[in-house]
């Protein structure tokens, strides 16, 4: 499948799951965002060592995915993009960082190998949390958020066409290589004297279709002002929903929990 | 006359330094016309529709919109009476679900939520896409899309709606429901495309155009009939007249 | 070049975020007194596009490999740096939120290094002066081209400091700058082309498009072609070789390798560092006999954060499923 059909399939598969019926969907669209920055800061803000005290925060997307009924192997295919850069950052603190910290059998463990595990760690469960983000709330709702943080209507708006037209731009390329590598099977890409011909005809098409889509709004009443729907409001469901973790998420940044809960058992 | 109705009385159109897109157009149309505006690719008809709501003000002479002159100062009475439908509906539905897009003229009217939730409701039943709401728009067909479009106009309760080759890309069940919902629609409507069958199933009045001006105008059968005349403007007898199959 | 999540800490966020607001609520500002309706839309489709476009592979004559269209500067061209900013950030907001490509909490650091130099410093010190005086094909080549080029020099440039001032990484600043610099050095010249190839279609089709052009008129042979790809390629030349002055200054340079940083920095890692995240230990644990100061600790306490975590994780999975398990029977 070329890059362009992967990408329409996934914002419709993404468009599924967001528009799904269930719990996690009908949480506020703020607090879910909210909780979400919350958690990703509360992640980051962990000490470059502390990798114990970051595995508890895992606790989160644990239980909002079985509950949730996300797809975990769905999420992990998110991380491709991210996890390299990462992983470049990461990969090197075992080099540079050698001081020994506890041995494993005869194999000694350095502190530059911990915080390469604890970087990759953060960027795992960062991901996560933005996918449970994303796979739960659609851009319409997390457009609303945006408005209630008072993003200027102008910019939401912006936003909410460039969502709306990506699938039909997306297709609409997609046609186009495929008319192009129909009558060129053994090039990979396009050949560079088409480079801007290509392109171009693509942007000057689109640049029409802005102008319809102008007339199409003019037509109906459009003055430059937008105007939305009616508000979502917050229950108070969602307001425990979201003071719970965010108790949870401070008690694993403050208290080592996963040591005391052992040393109950461990003694 | 009843207070719904156009008059075009000799109007010319031409892009900035280009040849002339329309020479002399002059019509009058009056309330329960449905007119099919017909000709070649490229002789006009689009650009007379889009004259027609004020999406170009720089043309010679006069067109008024039930007695409202069409002009830069006057666009938003007129759009409030006059519904126009793209043939591009991905460039009509700009919106993110059928529910937003069709709300998106009430709104813009400054009506009440519930104003505009009745509005939408009865645009949706109109025609007959209750259960396409809160559906995505990208995840319609070309047909859904179609009657989704019609539906953003119908919330504006218009006076008279105006479609530029609706039938384009409809496979012959939605063809047929279309045509169906327009004839539901009684007031004013005028339908520019070279589907001549569609134009037969729609229209009671029929528009030839060629080279931007008007050849004849007249009884939808009588000009579809006229086989001479379509030939020399390019157009052939429909489909149903042709003696292949009866209609 | 989409920084992510992990690789800011929460101060170094908040700060790109307040600077790219800064840079955001001054584009609305300037865009809505230009108070053209048509811009909303335009803006809008436009970021659909360079959406779309990203997703084309673009072979590279005699290489075998492809590049890509990033955009920033092609906006700039298009629509302006205020206009290109905002349609910028909704590409990259849609990408984050649409495909969790870019963190959240980055998404400023992103905007910043992507979005604003393609823009800001794209449209304004480069395109726009370049075509004050009409545009050539010529001139439009060298501006995207320099324009890509620095403008990508600066974002990876940022990339390294924000990583580096976030602190998750014990790798030398300048060698990490001096693997950033190059790659996009080339991933820039790419982009480049690929955007003058698009801008000269545009030119010559519909030359209103362009933005920042008062004479649309073309002007004859000022600046040539030739002219333009031997400038060009003094550019190329001078920026390739301060990099590798810069590069070179550190031993290690451009061809470094694992083993060779290894080797290198054996030595000072023993004590200078050791200090320091002794120092960063203290003065960030919570509780500072938690997790490793000598080795008989760490494994003490790693065992009973194995053990607690083992706990944690079962009684979760457990209760979830008991949740779900009782939900469904209410349902049903």
């Amino acid at each position: 499948m070329s890059k362009l059909s992967k990408a329409i399939y996934e914002i419709h598969h993404m468009d599924t799951l967001a528009n799904q019926n269930q719990w996690m969907n009908r949480i506020h669209p703020l607090v879910k965002f909210v909780l979400t920055v919350f958690y990703i800061g509360t992640v980051v803000s962990f000490p470059k060592y502390d990798m114990a005290g970051l595995a508890g925060m895992m606790v989160y997307p644990l239980v909002v995915f079985i509950i949730g009924d996300l797809s975990f192997l769905d999420s992990i295919y998110r991380l491709r993009i991210v996890l390299p850069l990462v992983c470049f950052v990461g990969l090197f603190n075992p080099f540079f960082d050698r001081v020994p910290v506890g041995t494993l059998g005869s194999f000694t463990i350095t502190a530059g190998m911990i915080s390469m595990v604890t970087l990759m760690l953060k960027g795992i469960l960062t991901v996560l949390a933005s996918y449970i983000l994303i796979a739960t709330t659609t851009i319409e709702k997390l457009c609303y958020a945006l408005r209630l943080l008072h993003v200027p209507a102008f910019f939401v708006t912006q936003l909410m066409l460039t969502y709306r037209y990506v699938s039909v731009l997306l297709a609409e390329a997609n046609r186009i290589m495929q008319a192009y590598s129909l009558r060129a099977p053994n090039q990979k890409g396009v050949h560079f004297k088409v480079w801007g011909s290509l392109t171009g005809q693509l942007l000057l098409r689109s640049m029409d279709r802005a102008g319809e889509v102008y007339e199409s709004m003019c037509l109906r009443g459009y003055t430059g002002e937008y105007h939305f729907g009616d508000a979502i409001h917050a229950r108070g469901k969602d307001y425990l929903y979201l003071l719970f973790w965010c108790c949870i998420f401070a008690l694993f940044r403050l208290l080592p929990v996963l040591n005391l809960i052992g040393g109950l058992f461990v003694a | 006359m009843s207070h719904i109705h156009i008059n075009v009385d000799q109007v010319s159109f031409s892009y900035e330094h280009g040849e002339k897109i329309l020479e002399d157009i002059t019509f009058t149309a009056r309330e329960h016309d449905a007119i099919g505006l017909i000709g070649a690719n490229g002789v006009g008809k689009s650009t007379l529709l889009k004259l027609l709501v004020g999406l170009n003000t720089e043309y010679e002479g006069s067109i008024r919109v039930e007695e409202i002159p069409v002009e830069k100062a006057t666009l938003p009475r007129v759009r409030e009476k006059v519904g126009y439908v793209f043939q591009d509906s991905d460039s009509q539905l700009f919106m993110t679900t059928a529910y937003e897009d069709i709300a998106f003229a009430p709104r813009n009217y400054g009506l009440s939520q519930a104003e505009v939730d009745s509005r939408v409701q009865h645009a949706l039943e109109m025609v007959h896409i209750e259960h396409l709401r809160d559906k995505q728009i990208y995840k319609m067909s070309g047909g859904e899309k179609k009657l989704v479009s019609i539906a953003t106009i119908l919330s504006m309760i218009p006076d008279i709606i105006l479609m530029d080759e609706p039938s384009v890309a409809l496979d012959p069940r939605n063809r047929r429901n279309l045509i169906h919902i327009l004839n539901e629609f009684e007031h004013l409507k005028i339908i520019a495309s070279h589907d001549l069958d569609f134009i037969l199933d729609t229209c009671n009045r029929t528009i030839l155009m060629a080279d931007g001006k008007i050849i004849a105008d007249g009884a939808t059968r009588e000009i579809l009939e006229n086989r001479a005349l379509l030939e020399e403007n390019g157009l052939e007898l429909p489909y149903c007249m042709q003696g292949k199959q009866t209609c | 070049m989409h920084m992510a999540d992990a690789l800011v800490v929460p101060a170094v966020a908040a700060t790109m975020y307040a600077c790219s607001a800064v840079a955001g609520g001054f584009s609305v500002k300037k865009v809505r007194l230009e108070s053209d309706p048509k811009k909303i839309p335009v803006m809008g489709i436009m970021g659909a596009f360079v959406f779309a476009t990203q997703m084309i592979n673009f072979s590279i004559p005699g290489t075998g490999s492809s590049g890509h269209l990033c955009g920033g500067m092609l906006l700039s061209a298009l629509l302006g740096p205020y206009a290109g900013f905002l349609t910028m950030i909704g590409v990259l907001l849609i990408q984050c939120l649409l495909f969790a490509d870019g963190g959240i909490l980055a998404l400023g650091c992103n905007i910043w290094n992507m979005a604003f130099y393609g823009c800001f410093v794209g449209a304004l010190l480069i395109w726009k002066p370049m075509m004050k005086k009409g545009a050539t094909k010529g001139k439009i080549i060298a501006a995207s081209i320099l324009g890509c080029v620095l403008t990508l020099q600066l974002g990876a440039f940022s990339v390294s400091l924000e990583t580096l001032a976030s602190g998750v990484t014990d790798l030398p600043f300048i060698t990490f700058v001096s693997t950033m610099q190059p790659i996009h050095l080339a991933i820039g010249l790419v982009e480049g082309l690929i955007t003058a190839a698009v801008l000269c279609f545009v030119h010559e089709a519909r030359p209103e498009l362009l933005w920042g052009i008062q004479d649309t008129k073309k002007k004859e042979g000022r600046f040539s072609f030739k002219t333009t790809m031997a400038i060009l390629a003094v550019v190329a030349v001078l920026i390739g070789g301060g990099l590798s002055l810069v590069a070179s200054a550190n031993p290690d340079g451009l061809e470094w390798s694992m083993q060779k940083i290894t080797g290198s920095t054996e030595l000072e890692s023993e004590g200078t560092v050791y200090d320091d995240a002794a120092k960063v230990q203290e003065t960030t644990a919570v509780l500072p006999d938690y997790s490793f100061k000598g080795s008989d600790s760490v494994l003490g306490t790693s065992f009973s954060g194995i053990v607690g975590g083992l706990v944690v994780v079962a009684v979760c999975v457990g209760s979830c499923y008991a949740f779900k398990f009782f939900r469904k029977k209410k349902t049903a």
